[in-house]
């Protein structure tokens, strides 16, 4: 259970938007065009515009506007030649970059599903231009760390940068000679959310520090801001959970690495909050199967004397014993059993003292006719 | 179970079987109204002295008895932060669902964490012993329910924290 748990947390963190991806698929699995205007907003501040016309066959644009991920101003020609040759290398076929963009967004693409790749292929391209929003974020963070090791292009400058990958989660970088240092300001609203996070903090910094793990990043919980971020904005201080920070050296942006760290780093906050509501969620369930039974135990409780009282009556009628036997009797047997209570009743009374001999005189002279019942008739002779 | 908490639940259930001692008794105030001494407090000839029995600061029990009711209130040892949520998510979970319970309060008693309000009626009900046997139970379950789901929450951040660190390797 805990396994899949986890694993479902892992599948949560998505770098493809689902809806675009739905509904690029559905253009991409419609046999006929067909006219396609969609907007799409995601996270409050990302847009994708869809546009796909009748005429146009297996043409579709895709537009896209984003927050970036720093502060910088964007270039007057749009996104650096680095991230348009990122997202062309999806599938340099099928994807054009179309230049200058649509007013109002900053990417403009143009999706040719004709020259898609035949089979499994074609889900795979289609699911990484779904992602392109997530591409374009990480491109800026992966520069970043891939100068890690790189001393002469940051030497002497130590201020902190400024990330925001989701609205309103911020987080920092700090340049440092041969390791860089990503930190986390943690808020939440509600105290319980602040505690769980804190207990996976400690556990965090408790797993990091272990021999087993001593290749991943150090990771540092600490509920005042690093000195790091001296003269940084008050309001990007003042926290609730604390600060969780990281430091990146040169071998964990080596390769493929890099790829998976940028990625671990940009969805660091999602995660802790998946992690918080899921173990509210495992809290609540368990308090609901903790209730179930203590009011099992009060009913069973309550079962219980029930049953005592029950035998208790029970015992106390056991003084009438032939009422309790009649009564447990069927009504055939009762009626059986008075008649023959009766009719030796009469025995009883017609022959009253037992005199020798007398039997055979009776029977000769006192004979007594037969009774007959009044259901049934005598033979007249 | 720990010695100090067997003798701490066998004060209170000693004291219970000596405090609940109720029969039916009408209101005096308003005719024809039955209503819980104990809550009331409108006269105070119809109450007893109120028994209190700490096992430590964090750890008490107060029971307050009635001719026709008794009051026992509950505060749970919360040792950390984690412990204090749990044990507040908790008993307010159960608190909320008192129905359930019939003879838990809604609302506890101010300074504690539970409550409950037994009646003339429920001993008619459910046999004293039994009710005794219950009080009991419940204060060892929830003891253990919260040292449980504060070992669980902790697997929990351990597990997600190593798979987290995974992802680096």
């Amino acid at each position: 259970m805990r396994k899949k748990g986890i694993s479902l947390s892992m599948a949560c963190l998505e770098r493809a938007s689902p809806a675009l991806k739905e509904i690029l698929l559905k253009l991409y699995h419609a046999n006929k065009s067909t006219e396609i205007d969609h907007h799409l907003y995601e996270f409050g501040s990302v847009e994708y515009h869809i546009q796909s016309s009748a005429s146009d066959e297996h043409i579709t644009y895709l537009s896209i506007s984003t927050p970036l991920l720093t502060q910088e101003v964007l270039l007057p020609y749009g996104f650096s030649h680095r991230t348009k040759q990122m997202v062309t290398a999806i599938c340099p076929d099928a994807v054009e970059i179309i230049e200058p963009a649509k007013e109002g967004y900053q990417l403009t693409l143009r999706l040719d599903f004709a020259k898609l790749p035949n089979g499994k292929d074609s889900l795979k391209v289609i699911a990484e231009i779904s992602a392109v929003q997530a591409r374009i974020l990480s491109s800026r963070l992966k520069e970043i760390l891939m100068n890690v090791n790189s001393q002469d292009s940051y030497q002497g400058m130590y201020k902190p940068i400024k990330l925001v990958y989701r609205p309103s989660e911020p987080f920092f970088i700090i340049i440092q000679p041969q390791k860089i240092i990503a930190v986390f300001p943690i808020h939440f609203t509600d105290k319980p959310d602040v505690i769980i996070a804190t207990t996976f903090f400690q556990e965090l910094m408790d797993v990091g520090s272990s021999e087993k793990w001593a290749k991943a990043p150090p990771c540092c919980w600490s509920p005042i801001p690093p000195p790091g971020l001296r003269g940084e904005l008050f309001e990007d201080l003042s926290t609730t959970g604390g600060f969780v920070s990281f430091e990146i050296s040169p071998r964990h942006v080596k390769g493929k690495k890099l790829d998976k760290t940028v990625w671990s780093l940009l969805n660091f906050y999602a995660y802790v909050k998946f992690h918080v509501k899921s173990t509210r969620s495992f809290i609540q369930r368990r308090m609901r199967k903790r209730l179930e039974g203590l009011v099992e135990l009060l009913h069973k409780r309550n079962i219980k004397v029930e049953d005592e009282e029950e035998e208790k009556r029970r015992h106390k009628i056991q003084g009438f014993k032939c009422t309790i036997r009649i009564a447990n009797l069927p009504k055939l047997s009762v009626l059986k059993r008075r008649y023959n209570g009766f009719s030796r009743t009469i025995k009883r009374i017609r022959s009253r003292i037992r005199i020798h001999g007398f039997g055979r005189f009776r029977h000769r002279w006192l004979k007594i006719p037969k009774f007959s019942s009044s259901m049934g008739y005598t033979k007249l002779e | 179970m720990a010695n100090t908490l067997r003798l701490y639940l066998t004060c209170i259930r000693n004291t219970l079987d000596a405090a609940m001692c109720l029969q039916n008794f009408p209101c005096q105030e308003v005719e024809r109204h039955n209503k819980p001494e104990v809550e009331l407090k409108t006269s105070p000839e119809l109450l007893l002295n109120p028994v209190l029995i700490c096992r430590n600061e964090a750890e008490k029990c107060l029971i307050e008895t009635s001719i026709n009711s008794l009051r026992i209130s509950l505060k749970v040892k919360q040792a950390d932060e984690l412990e204090n949520i749990l044990t507040k998510k908790f008993l307010r979970f159960l608190s909320m669902r008192a129905e359930a319970f019939q003879v838990l309060r809604r609302k506890p008693v101010q300074g504690y964490d539970i409550s409950f309000l037994i009646t003339n009626y429920h001993c008619e009900e459910m046999q004293k012993h039994k009710l005794i046997d219950f009080i009991i139970q419940f204060m060892e379950d929830i003891d253990k329910e919260i040292s449980e789901l504060k070992m669980s929450v902790n697997t929990r951040g351990r597990l997600v924290a190593t798979e987290f660190l995974k992802q680096f390797i």
